[in-house]
């Protein structure tokens, strides 16, 4: 994974591929300090909605930011905004794929749409990004 | 201790400052499998860790009801972190309201290093309303 000096409209990022597993959610609880049951308890999730544990949206979020990381290096640590929607949840066998796509470029300004779909095609999580370059 | 669904708009959680070590980077990176992090020299933090530890500091006071669903984020970074920093996260209830038997709550967060702000956000949460106690 190497990152992108120059970014045009139209530009594809380069896309992160996950897979998610139970073990990956429960240490990202640990790291992250969440311990919703909806995340590590699967009788709790069972009887939720899902009807069975999903990652937390900063987990799946995480990886949208490693693909901002690889295509946009430190000015996404340092510039970066990101404003997206939760909308479909991932589950434990789940394989993620972040992408996304220049949308404008603009007074050093550089403009995104990103999202993160399930191998089903499903969007998941989908939103813009924008970093100042 | 207090849960989410019980406070109210206008809520402003206690600051609450948090260490970013190099262990608990280590295990964040590792739990995401951040590789572009990793290729990134320097000794910084990924941002969504530094978000991560700011909600994480936030539920050391409030607990989040079960099932609480997270529906949308907007962050905003200004300055990159590095590990071994401290961090100060200051947050309040900016929104709550109800839609279809669901409550749905924004919090502002803003992390700042030295008093200087270096991510503000916003998470917009959802849980059932027979889970909140606060109108």
């Amino acid at each position: 994974m190497t990152q992108q000096t120059s970014l045009a409209v139209g530009a594809a990022l380069p896309t992160v591929t996950k897979t998610i597993t139970q073990e990956k959610i429960n240490a990202y609880s640990l790291a992250g300090g969440d311990d919703n049951p909806l995340h590590t308890d699967s009788a709790f999730a069972a009887k939720t909605q899902f009807g069975g544990t999903i990652a937390h949206g900063m987990l799946v979020l995480a990886y949208v930011s490693e693909m901002l990381t690889a295509a946009f290096g430190k000015d996404w640590l340092a510039s970066g905004r990101l404003k997206v929607r939760f909308r479909a949840p991932a589950r434990p066998g789940d394989t993620l794929k972040s992408s996304g796509k220049v949308t404008s470029v603009d007074g050093g300004k550089t403009v995104c749409e990103v999202e993160c779909r399930n191998e089903s095609g499903e969007v998941l999580v989908s939103g813009e990004a924008e970093v100042s370059r | 201790m207090t849960t989410l669904a019980a406070l109210g708009k206008g809520y402003e959680f206690p600051p609450a400052a948090f260490d970013l070590s190099e262990e608990w980077v280590d295990a964040y990176v590792a739990s995401v499998e951040d590789e572009a992090m990793v290729a990134l020299d320097g000794g910084f933090v990924p941002p969504m860790a530094i978000a991560a530890l700011a909600i994480r500091a936030l539920l050391e006071h409030s607990s989040l009801p079960p099932g609480t669903l997270h529906a949308g984020q907007e962050l905003a970074f200004t300055a990159p972190v590095r590990r071994g920093e401290t961090l100060t996260v200051a947050a309040r209830i900016a929104s709550r309201g109800e839609r279809a038997g669901w409550v749905l709550m924004g919090v502002e967060l803003r992390v700042a290093r030295d008093g200087v702000s270096v991510m503000t956000g916003r998470a917009t949460l959802s849980f059932p309303v027979a889970e909140g106690a606060a109108a």
